[in-house]
C-alpha cells in the first residue's frame, strides 16, 4: 500500500522595474507594480482559482481521503491581499475543507538561509504569523525556498517548532537509497526529512505535455498506477502550483488529470497523507545533506542563485547592506532589503546553459541575465545611498570609524570559480555555510565602514564634476580592481 | 562568385563577410573563382592569408583583368580594374552612396587603396558623383567584364553579393547559363534610411528576382527583403555569418590601454547615418556624467565625421572622445583590445559582424535588439538602439562592476566557439543552397575537363 504526499509551492515575487542608472537617487520606485499585478492576475485566473476549486471539490467528494500540502510565500499572500483579495478567499475556502496542510517557509521566499540565520528565522516567523492570521493554522512542517536545505539548518528549523522538512531527493544525498520513505536529519534535532521523488514529480511538472516523451499523453489512470507501483512507502510529489494551468496549459488536459487523479489513486488503494503525518513516523535511516541541496536546475544545489560572479557580487552586496539598514531602524529600508532577498532576483541572473535557461525564463521580466544584474545593482546602489544618508544623519559615523580601526579584516565574499557551480557547492561550500556566513556578516561591517569613510572625499570630488551631485563614480572606482581583469 | 575588395581592409563589412564565406567554402571542398573589382594592377596581394596553405598565386593576364590563382586551382581570383569601393576602398570608409564612390579613369597608383579617397579626390568633385553617371557606368562595365569571364571560367553556380555586383551576376548567368544565387548583406534601406537611391533599389530588386535563390544573413534582413522587394520567403535561405575559429583568438593579445586604468568605450564602424555615430556621442555625454574619467573612441571614417567632430566639441567631450580614422589589421585588434565595451548604436544592422569580432577580441558588446546578430548571439546586451539611456545604463554597469565585465567576456568568448559561429557551418549551408539550385536548374552540366584542356 502506497502513501502519496502531494505538495505544491505557491509563490510570485515582487519584480523590479527596469531600474536604470538614471533612476538612482531620484526616488523612483523599485517595484514594477503593473507587471507584478498583471502576472498575479493572470496566474490567479489561469491556475490558482481553477485549481483551488478542483482540489476543494475533490477533497469534499472523497470525504477528506484526498489531501494535499501547500506553501504560499508571504510575498505572494501579501500581493494577493492588496491586489486580488478574491484569490485569498479562494485559498481560504480550500483550506477550510480541512484537506490542505499549510507549510512554513520564509516570508520573502529568500535565500537568507545561506547567509544570515537570524534574518532567516525572522522571515520564517513572519511567515508563520501571516499564515496564522489568514488561515488560522500553524505550520508544523517546513519547506525552505526551492527546497534549499543542508545539515546545518536542522537545529535552526527544529528550534522554530517544525517537525519535518521537505528536501530534494537528489541522487547525491540518497546514494542509491529510496526517496519514498521518511528519513531523520543528521544530529539530535529530531527533525524528519521527506525527500522529493523527482522522477515522479517531474513527470507531471515538466513532462506532462511533452509530446516527445514516450509516455505522452499521461493520464490520471496511468499515473495512479505508477504511484501504486511504489509499493510500501510514501511517494513525495512536490511541484510548483503553477504547473496547473500555467506551466502546463489548460489545453494539455492538466485539469482533467488532477480532477481524476484522486479517485484513480483511491481506487487502487493509494492513500493520500499530509507531510505532518509522515513526519510523525519513525525514520528509516539518517539522511546527511552536507551541502546546500535544492530542487533547482540539474545541479540540484545552490548554483541556480549563486553559480556565477554576477549572482555572487549581487548577493554579497545585498548582505553587506543588512547591518547598516538594521542600524537605521527604518522599516521601509528593511522591507525593501527583504524583498530584494527574494531568490527570484538572483535566479534571473543565472547564465547556465540553455536547458535550464528556459526554466529560468519563466515569469522572468528580463531578456537576459545581464539586464537582471544591472537593474538589481542599480537598485542596491540607490538603497545603499539612501541608507548612507540616513546613517550619517543619526551619527553612525563614529561607530563606523571604530569598526574600521578595530578590525581591518578583509571581507569574505562568496566567491567561486565560474562554470563550476557544482564544484563550488561541493568544495567551497563553507562560503555559503551558516557559520562562515556569520563571520562574513560580522566583518562586512568593517568593509562597509571603509567604503563609507572613503566615500565622503570621493563624493565631494565627484560633486564638483557633475551638477546633480550623483557622485556615483567615486564609489564604483573603488570596486573596480586596480588592475583590469585581463592584465591580472 | 562576384565579391568585393579582396582581401578586406577593415573590420566587419561586406568584404570581411565575403572572405569568411570563401574561406569556409574552400574548407568545404568548393572551388571558388572570385571576381572582384580592383582599383589598381598591384603586383602582389598583400595579407591574403588564404594563400599560405594554397601556395603561390600564379599570375596570368587576360585582357584588362588579371587572374590570380592558387597552385591547386581551388581558389582563383579575377581582379577587374575598376575602382569601385563598397564602403570606400579606403579602410573604414564611407558608404557607397557617399564620398568615396568615385571612378577615376586611368588611376594606376596604389594610393587609393591605402588612404581615404577624400584625400585623393579634390573636394569640389566630392558629392558630385554620388550615385552619379560614373558609378553606374562602372557597374555596367564590371558586368560586361563579368560576362566575358563567365564564358571563360568553368563553374556550376554563380554567387553574387549585394546590389553592386548583382548586375555582374545577372550578365554572367546569361553568358554561362548557370543558376544565380543572390547573397544579400544589406539593402539600400538599411544603408540610407529614408534617403534611398532609386537606381540602387532597382538593382537590388532585379538581382534578387533574377536569382534562383536568395541568401540572407539574418531573418530581420530576409523579412525586409520580402516586404520591400516582394521576394517570397520560400525563396530565401538564412545563413548567418561566422568568424574563423582557426584564427588565434584576438583576446590572447589584449592591448594596453593608452588611458591607463580609465575605462574605454568603443564605436567601431563607418561614421555614417546607418551606424548611428550621433547616438554614440549622446551616450558618451551621459556616461561621462556618471564616469567622468571614461574615454570614448570613434574608430572609422565616413561622411558624418566632420559633423561628429563638431558635435563632440559642442557636447564638451573634446578631451574624452578620440578619433582614430580608419583602422586596418592589427589596429582593429588594438582598438577592440583596449576597450572595456564596444557599442553598436546602429540605425540598421542587417547582421553586424563587428559584434562577433569584438567578442573575439574579448570585448563585450552592446548590440541593437533588432540587429541580425542579435538573433544568434546570447551573451550580449541587446538594446533598442535609439534608447541612449538604456545604452548608458549598460555601459555604466559594465564599467562599475568588474564581475559583469568578466562574466560577459567569458560567456561570450565561450559562446563564440560554438560551431554555429565558425566559418564551416555557414559554408556547408551555403553549399547546400548551391547544390539545390544546380539540381533544380535545367541546364546540363558543363564538361570542366574539356574546358581546361
Amino acid at each position: 500500500m502506497t502513501d502519496v504526499c502531494m505538495y505544491m509551492q505557491v509563490h510570485q515575487p515582487y519584480r523590479l522595474r527596469r531600474y536604470r542608472v538614471f533612476d538612482i537617487g531620484t526616488g523612483a520606485p523599485y517595484w514594477d507594480d503593473a507587471t507584478n499585478h498583471g502576472v498575479l492576475r493572470r496566474v490567479a485566473d489561469r491556475c490558482y482559482v481553477p485549481t483551488n476549486t478542483i482540489l476543494a471539490e475533490q477533497i469534499r467528494r472523497s470525504d477528506g481521503a484526498f489531501r494535499v500540502a501547500m506553501s504560499c510565500s508571504g510575498v505572494l499572500l501579501e500581493q494577493l491581499e492588496t491586489g486580488a483579495p478574491d484569490v485569498i478567499d479562494s485559498f481560504r475556502d480550500l483550506v477550510a475543507t480541512g484537506g490542505v496542510e499549510l507549510l512554513g517557509e520564509t516570508y520573502y521566499h529568500s535565500v537568507t538561509s545561506l547567509s544570515n540565520l537570524d534574518e532567516f528565522t525572522t522571515q520564517v516567523r513572519a511567515h508563520t504569523a501571516m499564515v496564522e492570521r489568514l488561515f488560522g493554522v500553524t505550520p508544523r512542517v517546513f519547506r525552505n525556498t526551492e527546497l534549499l536545505y543542508h545539515d546545518g539548518l536542522a537545529g535552526q528549523i527544529a528550534g522554530m517548532g517544525f517537525r519535518g522538512v521537505l528536501v530534494e531527493g537528489a541522487d547525491h544525498i540518497l546514494h542509491g537509497r529510496t526517496p519514498n520513505t521518511v528519513y531523520a536529519a543528521v544530529g539530535d534535532s529530531g527533525l524528519r526529512l521527506l525527500p522529493r521523488n523527482y522522477r515522479l514529480s517531474d513527470d507531471v511538472a515538466f513532462r506532462f505535455s511533452q509530446r516527445s516523451w514516450n509516455e505522452w499523453p499521461l493520464t490520471a489512470d496511468r499515473y495512479a498506477s505508477w504511484l501504486a507501483g511504489v509499493g510500501a512507502g510514501s511517494a513525495h510529489i512536490f511541484i510548483d502550483y503553477e504547473t496547473f494551468g500555467e506551466h502546463q496549459w489548460a489545453e494539455t488536459g492538466i485539469f482533467d488529470f488532477i480532477r481524476h487523479l484522486p479517485n484513480e489513486c483511491l481506487r487502487r488503494g493509494v492513500r493520500f497523507v499530509h507531510p505532518s503525518q509522515l513526519a510523525a513516523r519513525d525514520p528509516t535511516d539518517t539522511l546527511g545533506v552536507p551541502w546546500a541541496t535544492s530542487w533547482a536546475d540539474t545541479e540540484r544545489d545552490a548554483s541556480a542563485w549563486l553559480g556565477n560572479r554576477l549572482q555572487q557580487a549581487a548577493f554579497n552586496r545585498l548582505n553587506r547592506l543588512y547591518e547598516p539598514i538594521c542600524a537605521t531602524g527604518d522599516g521601509v529600508f528593511l522591507d525593501s532589503w527583504r524583498r530584494l532577498s527574494t531568490s527570484d532576483h538572483l535566479y534571473y541572473m543565472s547564465t547556465k546553459r540553455l536547458a535550464d535557461a528556459e526554466v529560468h525564463s519563466y515569469f522572468n521580466p528580463y531578456a537576459n541575465p545581464y539586464d537582471a544584474f544591472v537593474a538589481y545593482m542599480n537598485v542596491l546602489q540607490d538603497l545603499e545611498q539612501r541608507v548612507d544618508a540616513v546613517g550619517a544623519a543619526v551619527g553612525a559615523r563614529g561607530r563606523v570609524v571604530e569598526l574600521v580601526s578595530a578590525e581591518r579584516a578583509p571581507t569574505q565574499p562568496v566567491t567561486a570559480a565560474p562554470m563550476a557551480a557544482a564544484a563550488m557547492a561541493a568544495t567551497e561550500q563553507p562560503l555559503v555555510w551558516p557559520r562562515k556566513a556569520k563571520t562574513q556578516h560580522a566583518t562586512s561591517g568593517g568593509a562597509k565602514g571603509g567604503d563609507a569613510k572613503g566615500r565622503s572625499a570621493d563624493a565631494r570630488s565627484a560633486d564638483t564634476r557633475s551638477a546633480d551631485g550623483r557622485g556615483a563614480e567615486g564609489r564604483s572606482a573603488r570596486r573596480r580592481p586596480a588592475k583590469r581583469p585581463s592584465e591580472a | 562568385m562576384f565579391g568585393w575588395e579582396f582581401p578586406p581592409a577593415q573590420a566587419g563589412g561586406l568584404a570581411t563577410a565575403t572572405l569568411g564565406l570563401v574561406k569556409g567554402l574552400l574548407r568545404s571542398d568548393v572551388a571558388v573563382t572570385l571576381v572582384v573589382p580592383f582599383p589598381m594592377d598591384a603586383p602582389t596581394v598583400p595579407g591574403l592569408r588564404l594563400l599560405s596553405t594554397a601556395g603561390e598565386f600564379r599570375r596570368a593576364r587576360r585582357g584588362g583583368a588579371s587572374l590570380w590563382r592558387a597552385a591547386d586551382d581551388q581558389l582563383r581570383v579575377w581582379r577587374v580594374p575598376a575602382p569601385l569601393h563598397a564602403y570606400g576602398g579606403a579602410a573604414g570608409g564611407a558608404a557607397p552612396d557617399q564620398v568615396s564612390v568615385h571612378y577615376q579613369p586611368g588611376s594606376k597608383t596604389g594610393v587609393l587603396a591605402d588612404r581615404s579617397v577624400t584625400d585623393v579626390i579634390p573636394a569640389a568633385n566630392r558629392g558630385a558623383d554620388v550615385y552619379g553617371v560614373n558609378l553606374m557606368a562602372d557597374v555596367e562595365r564590371f558586368a560586361d567584364v563579368a560576362a566575358l569571364i563567365a564564358e571563360e571560367e568553368p563553374h556550376d553556380v554563380i554567387d553574387t553579393h549585394d546590389w553592386i555586383t548583382f548586375g555582374a551576376g545577372i550578365s554572367a548567368a546569361a553568358a554561362s547559363g548557370r543558376p544565380l544565387v543572390a547573397h544579400i548583406h544589406a539593402t539600400e534601406m538599411d544603408r540610407s534610411g529614408e534617403w534611398i537611391n532609386g537606381a540602387i533599389a532597382v538593382r537590388e530588386r532585379e538581382g534578387m528576382h533574377a536569382a534562383a535563390r536568395v541568401i540572407s544573413t539574418s531573418s530581420v534582413l530576409a523579412r525586409r527583403v520580402t516586404q520591400v522587394y516582394d521576394v517570397l520567403p520560400d525563396r530565401i535561405d538564412i545563413v548567418p555569418l561566422g568568424i574563423d575559429h582557426r584564427e588565434e583568438p584576438w583576446s590572447a593579445s589584449r592591448a594596453t590601454n593608452p588611458f591607463g586604468t580609465a575605462p574605454v568605450v568603443l564605436f567601431l564602424g563607418r561614421v555614417t547615418h546607418q551606424k548611428g555615430p550621433e547616438r554614440f556621442l549622446e551616450v558618451a555625454r551621459r556616461v561621462a556624467d556618471f564616469v567622468p574619467r571614461a574615454h570614448f573612441v570613434v574608430a572609422g571614417t565616413g561622411d558624418l565625421l566632420p559633423h561628429i567632430i563638431e558635435r563632440t566639441v559642442e557636447l564638451g567631450l573634446a578631451e574624452q572622445v578620440h578619433f582614430t580614422g580608419a583602422l586596418r589589421g592589427a589596429e582593429v585588434k588594438h582598438a577592440f583590445g583596449m576597450a572595456d565595451v564596444c557599442v553598436m548604436p546602429s540605425v540598421s544592422e542587417p547582421f553586424g559582424l563587428v559584434a562577433l569580432e569584438s567578442l573575439r577580441a574579448g570585448t563585450p558588446c552592446i548590440i541593437p535588439r533588432d540587429a541580425g546578430v542579435a538573433e544568434v548571439l546570447r551573451n550580449a546586451f541587446k538594446v533598442e538602439s535609439w534608447d541612449v539611456e538604456e545604452m548608458t545604463d549598460k555601459i555604466v554597469a559594465i564599467i562599475r562592476y568588474p564581475e559583469l565585465l568578466a562574466e560577459l567576456r567569458d560567456r561570450a568568448t565561450a559562446e563564440l566557439l560554438e560551431e554555429r559561429f565558425g566559418l564551416e557551418l555557414p559554408a556547408r549551408r551555403t553549399r547546400a543552397v548551391y547544390e539545390r539550385v544546380v539540381r533544380e536548374s535545367a541546364a546540363p552540366a558543363r564538361d570542366h575537363a574539356a574546358h581546361y584542356n
